[in-house]
């Protein structure tokens, strides 16, 4: 609850901020606000489930790939995109969690690394299909593929805080709500949660489907955002950066992992304009925050305020 | 900050440091006030190629070529300053995308040019298109770039894939006498490209690729692929770059495949990128390119030795190209007489630019925006001590479409692993 | 013995660890509303037992009826649903989550809402009204929005029993509740497990002889997984210095 003046502060930022913005600054914002979701998503299963996966990013490329397939390939109307990516992206994370959700703790950040690199091996090779290393260019643009009256990049972003702040309100509810407890009392105790009597295979099952979703949505977002997809944006070091987000904005929040994205693409972007040591600073950040704030950004902002 | 201090703004604006948006606009007053023209501001370029990972050295290379050439117009165009503004695309498409944006709509450039991999030059594609902003491509070779998937604002300059190996394929078969060829290429789009041109043509005039071996980009160790080269073959065919390429010819030589088997290739596997670290195993490759740096020409001697000069090594194709890039996109600017502020005209003089003297020899676009140019067979040999691909042969004015006729060929798909 | 009626049953239930028989052909049963206590050394066998009644652990031989119905083959969240409850030797609570959220959670575990994901658990009114009294009952009401890790042990303790209370338990397994704790809050638990619902059966793991003698009527003695003595308390307590002096299995 601590959180709702913060974010509301932000939040009438987002809304009013972007027409005075030059457009470089929109994208940025518009990719802070994807990322955002993504990282939400991979907070679902990393923060409040407490399990580490290491290929959430297959889900947010393979519903990219499912978009960028469709529409140039097939040349398939928008919702058909739209709707087909969120359903490839859901379908595939209630398949793999399937075979994920028995394991735990190492064995789990090692499947899930093993999926995501399959994943990765998938559209790298699959070449007839995804257009391997030269990945999938030419998804048209939104405005035009939705039939929308506006274009360009502000017209873009307020779709994109629109699905942003549907979807953030919807994983709001969902960790609050009885399932939610459910995720956070496995992450807390899982065999404390069997001897209640919770089915906790068929939770961890759920929540992984729940964040594949959610991510697929970022993946859609992204891909018309970008007009084009790559093996780079499923591979290890797009999964790892996820992570990275997530605990360094601090897992288990939700806002932290909003933070934590907008701070790294705007890192990665603003540093990196300026010198090519940019990954040096990017890592000397990432260290000084683990040593400053273990349970991430926002956690320590809100330990400040417990303690106080 | 520059701007503030031309004397215009001085003239007119006595506290200019009030406010940069004061100055600015103070600046703007006194532009129409006095009736200067806009073209006296920078015209700026962005430029991106890999400067740091693996493919730092070629990234290096193109722009070495770049600021050469600028360096030896020196004052700028048409009265206005050249600036380059230089970005890392750390040959991941991603992040080159990312670099496009922020140089396209941060820095607003009124021109781009660079990219090295082909999948950076895909992902740029419908950014550039979206945006409007004129892009020449000095490397970037994927075949479809000019073929199936082409670009209004894309111009390239340097080469498609499998445009060399086309000529090639004919050459080996008939000059080489060349029957039956095993081929090694790394696993990607380029790879693919380059073989399936050689053996299109190559099969078409009667010779038979008995085997395709890829290898991962990756590849740390060729043993167990050049154990599964048929010992029964004329040659084998070879398609590496940087540190592969070194790695595979020493392994061939090892291998003792090199006294056995004849080795030929694609332009890079024996590029001067490489080429001044290989030894003896490198000796009689045979390979097509678009460019050698021992081409005996006025244009190619005068450029040679002002890269030597500059930069103290050979110039490399990748050198080469945004040279001759560089040069392209100034004379496009010349037609335009220095206004690039109209996109449009500019893309449609990028697109008519024809050259006589670059240091490749002449060059210009076909109708679907790739270079016609000539194809030099070289074979490496030691001159004076040191390596060089000699010319032994000139195929001039080869198109990407080779000898056969556009529209059927765009009719068959792109070259592919199979 | 009358099997028909009770609640609990264990014949020929046996557990191994390679060629360790750590249970080995234990019979047990249990009445409605029956205190029983289980006692014997370290390494007898008594925590695996529990595992194996609840389900953590799978019996290698025997069978477990839990009110009639054959259990052997089911997982533990499956006999939890079926009315067997349990608190750990080694505390298990959620202890990132707050009192009162430890309570919902153990609230909602046998209720259909668990899978409910539009509307927050504390608009559910009957379980927040349900974990209250529990805490309530537990005395537990003023740490409501402490997080569990910052009780002190003797409230952790306590903790650990309302949450197996909170699913309406008709067999509750307690394991060594008292372990651990001062003799101030040994009393305090000792009280509150005299307030159990005396309809439930309650196994229980205990150290302490007069504890286990107070709070029982009958005894098994375990010893090398195997049960020694089964009976009415006063018939084990006769057994009691002959165990003593030959197996001095009581003396810790």
């Amino acid at each position: 609850m601590k959180a709702v003046p913060f974010v509301a502060v932000i939040l009438v930022m987002l809304i009013a901020g972007p027409p005075f913005l030059a457009s470089y600054w929109v994208g940025l914002l518009t990719q802070m606000l994807i990322f955002a979701l993504l990282a939400m998503s991979l907070d679902v299963l990393l923060g409040y489930t407490g399990l580490p996966s290491l290929g959430h990013a297959g889900f947010f490329g393979v519903a990219a790939y499912a978009v960028a397939v469709l529409s140039t390939t097939y040349h398939a109307g928008f919702w058909t995109c739209v709707m087909s990516g969120i359903l490839i992206g859901t379908l595939l994370s209630t398949l793999l969690g399937l075979l994920v959700s028995h394991v735990r703790d190492v064995y789990f950040l090692m499947i899930t690394l093993a999926s995501g690199m399959v994943l990765w091996g998938l559209s790298y090779r699959w070449i007839p299909v995804t257009g391997g290393d030269n990945g999938i260019s030419g998804i048209p643009r939104l405005d035009a593929h939705a039939g929308l009256p506006f274009a360009g990049p502000v017209a873009f972003y307020y779709v994109t805080l629109l699905v942003f702040v549907v979807s953030a309100s919807l994983l709001a509810l969902l960790v609050s709500s009885p399932f939610g407890f459910t995720l956070r009392g496995i992450r807390e105790n899982e065999l404390r949660m069997k001897s209640l009597g919770f089915n906790t295979w068929l939770h961890c099952w759920v929540s992984y489907i729940i964040a594949g979703a959610f991510a697929s949505v970022s993946g859609v977002v992204w891909a018309y955002y970008n007009g084009f997809v790559s093996p780079t944006y499923l591979d290890l070091t797009a999964s790892s950066e996820l992570f990275l987000m997530v605990t360094l904005g601090g897992p288990g929040t939700l806002v932290g992992p909003v933070i934590g994205a907008g701070a790294i693409v705007l890192l990665k972007n603003v540093i990196s304009a300026y010198t090519q040591r940019w990954p040096l600073i990017l890592g000397t950040f990432y260290i000084i925050t683990m040593f400053g704030a273990p349970q991430g950004l926002w956690n320590l902002g809100r330990r400040r305020r417990a303690s106080s | 900050m520059k701007i503030a201090d031309r004397p215009i703004a001085d003239r007119r604006c006595f506290a200019p440091r009030r406010s940069v948006f004061v100055v600015v606009l103070l600046v703007a007053a006194g532009n129409v006030i006095v009736g200067q023209r806009p073209e006296a501001l920078p015209i700026k370029i962005g430029f991106i190629a890999p400067l740091s990972g693996p493919n730092a050295q070629n990234g290096r290379d193109i722009l070495n070529g770049f600021l050469l050439y600028l360096q030896e117009i020196g004052s700028g165009v048409d009265g206005r300053r050249i600036d380059v503004i230089i970005e890392d695309d750390e040959a991941i498409p991603a992040v080159g995308l990312t670099k496009t944006r922020k140089l396209v709509e941060r820095d607003k450039v009124h021109l781009m040019a660079g990219a090295l991999l082909s999948s950076t030059g895909y992902a740029l594609a419908p950014y550039i298109d979206a945006m409007r902003i004129p892009m020449l491509y000095p490397v970037v070779s994927a075949d479809d770039l000019t073929q199936r998937r082409r670009s209004k604002w894309i111009v390239r300059t340097g080469y498609s894939g499998s445009q060399p190996n086309h000529a090639f394929g004919e050459y080996a078969y008939h000059t080489l006498g060349l029957k039956k060829v095993a081929t090694i290429a790394l696993d990607y789009a380029f790879g693919w490209e380059s073989v399936g041109g050689f053996q299109r043509t190559f099969e078409a005039e009667g010779g038979l690729v008995a085997q395709k071996i890829w290898c991962p980009v990756f590849v740390h160790d060729f043993a167990p692929y050049l154990a599964q080269i048929p010992r029964d073959v004329d040659a084998v065919y070879a398609l590496f770059l940087g540190r592969s390429a070194l790695q595979f010819m020493r392994q061939y030589q090892e291998f003792g495949l090199k006294q056995r088997v004849r080795l030929i290739g694609a332009g890079t596997t024996t590029d001067e990128h490489v080429l001044p670290f290989m030894g003896d195993e490198a000796l009689g490759v045979v390979t097509a390119l678009h460019y050698t740096a021992a081409l005996d020409t006025p244009a190619n001697r005068k450029f040679v030795a002002a890269y030597r000069a500059r930069y103290n090594r050979v110039p490399s194709y990748y050198s080469e190209s945004m040279y001759t890039g560089a040069k392209w996109l100034v004379t496009a600017v010349e037609v335009v007489h220095g206004n690039v502020e109209d996109s449009a005209t500019l893309v449609d003089a990028l697109r008519h630019v024809k050259l006589t003297d670059a240091p490749r020899g002449p060059l210009e676009l076909d109708d679907y925006g790739n270079p016609i140019e000539n194809v030099y067979i070289r074979r490496v040999e030691r001159v004076n001590g040191q390596l060089q691909n000699t010319v032994i042969e000139t195929i001039p004015r080869v198109s990407q479409f080779w000898k056969y006729n556009p529209a059927d060929y765009l009719k068959q798909p792109l070259y592919a692993r199979r | 013995m009358e099997t028909s009626s009770a609640c609990l049953v264990l014949e020929g239930v046996s557990r191994h660890f390679g060629g360790l028989k750590a249970v080995d052909n234990v019979n047990l049963t249990l009445q409605p509303g029956e205190r029983h206590a289980l006692i014997g050394p370290n390494g007898a066998g008594k925590t695996t037992l529990f595992n194996v009644i609840s389900g953590e652990l799978r019996a290698d031989a025997g069978t477990i009826t839990l009110n009639g119905a054959d259990v052997t083959r089911l997982a533990a969240h499956q006999r939890a649903a079926r009315g067997i409850a349990r608190t750990f030797q080694i505390t298990k609570l959620f202890p990132n989550l707050t009192v009162i959220e430890n309570m919902l959670v153990a609230c909602e575990a046998l209720d259909r809402r668990r899978f409910t994901m539009h509307r927050p658990l504390s608009s559910c009114a009957d379980l927040v009204e349900r974990a209250t009294n529990l805490l309530d009952e537990y005395r537990l009401s003023p740490f409501r929005r402490e997080l569990a890790r910052n009780l002190s042990y003797g409230d952790q303790r306590k903790l650990e029993v309302a949450l197996s209370m909170a699913g309406r338990p008709r067999v509750l397994l307690l394991d060594e509740p008292m372990a651990g704790l001062s003799s101030g809050e040994r009393d305090v638990m000792q009280a509150l497990l005299r307030q159990l619902d005396p309809s439930i059966a309650v196994l229980l793991i205990e150290h302490d002889i007069d504890v286990a003698f107070g709070f029982a009527e009958r005894i098994t003695v375990l010893y090398q997984g195997r049960v020694l003595t089964e009976g009415p308390k006063e018939m084990v307590s006769a057994n009691r210095s002959v165990q003593e002096s030959y197996l001095g299995l009581l003396v810790e």
